[in-house]
């Protein structure tokens, strides 16, 4: 096995680890305990939290921002198709060319997109003042691992182990540790509104 | 001004490295710095200013959870901003926290992860309260609560005054002698409370409730020890001070035996007690607690009191407490009220649990600091009222009537503010 594949390995079970650790951290803490009556139905609640609840047609940072929020959510597609190809790198299945070509081409979008939402960063006043070193660095990693997915899958690249590696012993450090953070916001979210009968909306008179 | 001690900071990080359940770290490592909840929030819609973006909130209280309590914040505090808590930073807070956010929740519905950003300022507040941080002029209206059983100082002497001459008018108003105002008696069906305010400035809201008692024909009381529903120790952060002011009503519904507790039209008093008093208490109550709404949506759903539709014939608006609405789930009552009594009812846009805060909440009535920003706020309210052109703006809560007032003298609306059991009271058919 080469070299940079074991690094990669290494630390990939690096992420896993730190991942599992903030998992067990938020499962072992639980939901809140809350003595006051429910006047709601906390499952539907949470059901609506990651569903209709997460529309666009429901969310200000949303619809207020279409352009923002269609390149967020290809940029977020190229990293799921970006994890999944590197499962399947990993494991050594390989497509055909067309099939390696129309993946590129996505990856390339999708990794524009993070180009796009960078210089956004970069250029608006209200971002730049929220921004601190972790946001670019998380950006630029995003983007280089798929742009460097789009690359590998054409050209065969020993570079791309060494960005991937980086990009696993990254993801549970800073901000991109809200892969995991994000679903226990929704729960939460639910379980709140749920309770009060806030969420799902509906016409109780 | 207290002085920052090593202590001092140690009480105030002990709220951050609370581990009660997973509510708290997650809001702490949720938000991506995406800056798209600035066009849900008044503050940020009026002064377009980056330091108002609700993010900038969170931004403030997780620096510090970082600089604490992770390894990278530690150790590298520069990589996410990690800052420590020194007077600097809580000056900061303080001016963020207490005076630049109402805790109207409406960025937790757009935010595009979903960080519960009010709760995240309410933990804010905790820790300020913790290290004696909490502005004086709300501080005081706590105070006045706990030494004098309402937030107002109100004298029972004074209290029990103005009850004996409001039940003169009810006599009057009902063309009965027998129709009463019942105080301080046991085994009631019902014990309802007031917002001080009702007594000090608006008495008849009190003579309102008490008429549709009276059709109803209702059993209640009015308790002239403990009647205050507000909670301004929820707004400040002090859970202490908050459950003393919550266990008096406790107490008082058990000296007086009542069944049901009814919660008058105050939003923050509503939540106070109802959502967060059992948490404050670490117990259930064992008695059904409700807030006037449902109680007067339920009366005239069963006919136990009977509303002239054609009441209201000027055009209505509605404005929907936050506290009540988005954070109590009490969203249909009003509108259901409403239509039984007006011709004419526009709602706000938005309106309902997207509804925007009147610029009153988180206490800011209650910090006359922060009036000039409050008022400059409340002109997004101002404006929804003006497109509604309505002539009566509803609002179930003494707090927001409180703010529309001002509202409506500050931007010249020319329109009438009342509260729902006051709406009800004029169209109640008495048999
Ligand atoms: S809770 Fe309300 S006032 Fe506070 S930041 Fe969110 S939208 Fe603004
Ligand atoms: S919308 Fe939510 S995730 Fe984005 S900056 Fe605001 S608080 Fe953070």
């Amino acid at each position: 096995m080469n070299w940079y594949i074991k690094l990669t390995l290494v630390s990939f079970a690096i992420c896993l680890i730190t991942y599992t650790y903030h998992l067990i951290k938020i499962i072992s803490r639980g939901k809140p305990k809350d003595f006051s009556e429910s006047i709601g139905n906390v499952g539907s609640a949470v059901l609506y939290s990651f569903t209709r609840g997460m529309s666009p047609k429901k969310k200000e940072s949303a619809y207020l921002h279409i352009p923002t929020y269609t390149a967020g959510m290809i940029y977020h597609l190229g990293t799921f198709l970006s994890i999944a190809l590197f499962f399947l790198i990993l494991i050594e299945v390989n497509f055909n060319l067309k099939i390696n070509i129309v993946l590129s081409v996505l990856l390339f979008v999708s990794g524009f997109c993070g180009i796009g939402i960078l210089i956004k960063r970069i250029l608006k006043k209200e971002l730049k003042a929220l921004s601190n070193p972790d946001d670019y660095i998380s950006n630029l990693l995003v983007t280089g691992f798929q742009l460097i997915t789009a690359i590998h899958l054409l050209f065969y690249t020993p570079v791309y182990f060494i960005i991937v590696s980086i990009f696993l012993l990254y993801l549970p450090v800073g901000k991109l540790k809200h892969s995991i953070y994000f679903f226990a916001a929704r729960y939460h979210l639910g379980f709140f509104y749920g309770r009060r009968g806030v969420w799902p909306p509906q016409n109780k008179v | 001004m207290t002085v920052l001690t090593k202590t001092n900071i140690d009480k105030g990080l002990a709220i951050l490295k609370n581990t009660q359940d997973s509510k708290l770290i997650t809001n702490l490592n949720s938000c991506v710095h995406c800056g798209l909840c600035g066009e849900s929030c008044i503050y940020y819609l009026t002064y377009k200013d980056p330091r108002y973006l609700p993010a900038q909130k969170v931004d403030l209280i997780t620096s510090i959870y970082k600089r604490y309590c992770t390894f990278i914040g530690k150790n590298i505090p520069f990589l996410t901003n990690a800052k420590d808590l020194d007077e600097k930073n809580l000056k900061e807070m303080v001016d963020l926290f207490f005076g630049a956010c109402t805790m109207c929740g409406r960025c937790n519905l757009h935010c595009s992860i979903g960080v519960d950003i009010a709760y995240l300022v309410r933990t804010g507040r905790m820790m300020l309260a913790e290290m004696g941080y909490i502005p004086d002029t709300i501080q005081s209206t706590v105070d006045a609560s706990i030494n004098t059983g309402n937030n107002m100082g109100i004298t029972k002497e004074e209290f029990i005054d103005t009850l004996n001459w409001l039940e003169d008018d009810l006599k009057d108003e009902v063309n009965d002698e027998k129709a009463r105002i019942p105080v301080d008696e046991k085994d009631k069906n019902i014990l309802y409370t007031l917002n001080p305010r009702e007594p000090k400035f608006f008495p008849l809201s009190i003579s309102a409730m008490a008429k549709i008692f009276y059709a109803a024909k209702e059993s209640w009381t009015i308790s002239t020890s403990m009647y205050d529903i507000t909670n301004y120790g929820y707004f400040t952060g002090n859970k202490e001070e908050a459950s003393i002011i919550v266990k008096r009503l406790f107490d008082e519904m058990k000296n007086l035996n009542a069944k049901e507790l009814i919660l008058a039209e105050c939003g923050h008093g509503s939540r106070a007690f109802r959502w967060e008093g059992p948490n404050y208490l670490k117990n259930k109550y064992d008695f059904k607690t409700i807030t006037s709404v449902e109680l007067i949506a339920d009366y005239i759903k069963t006919g136990r009191i009977k509303v002239d539709k054609e009441k209201l014939k000027q055009r209505i608006t509605l404005h929907d407490p936050c506290n009540l609405v988005r954070n109590g789930g009490i969203v249909n009552e009003q509108r259901y009220i409403i239509n039984q009594i007006a011709k004419d009812f526009v709602e706000m846009t938005p309106h309902g649990i997207d509804n925007l805060c009147c610029g009153g909440g988180g206490g800011q009535l209650a910090m006359s600091e922060y009036n000039e920003r409050r008022m400059a706020i409340g002109e997004r309210k101002a404006d929804q009222i003006k497109n509604t052109s309505a002539q009566i703006v509803i609002t179930p809560c003494h707090n927001c009537v409180d703010q529309l007032i001002q509202i409506n003298s500050y931007y010249k609306l020319n329109v009438q503010i009342k509260t729902l059991a006051e709406i009800v009271a004029d169209a109640i058919i008495l048999e």
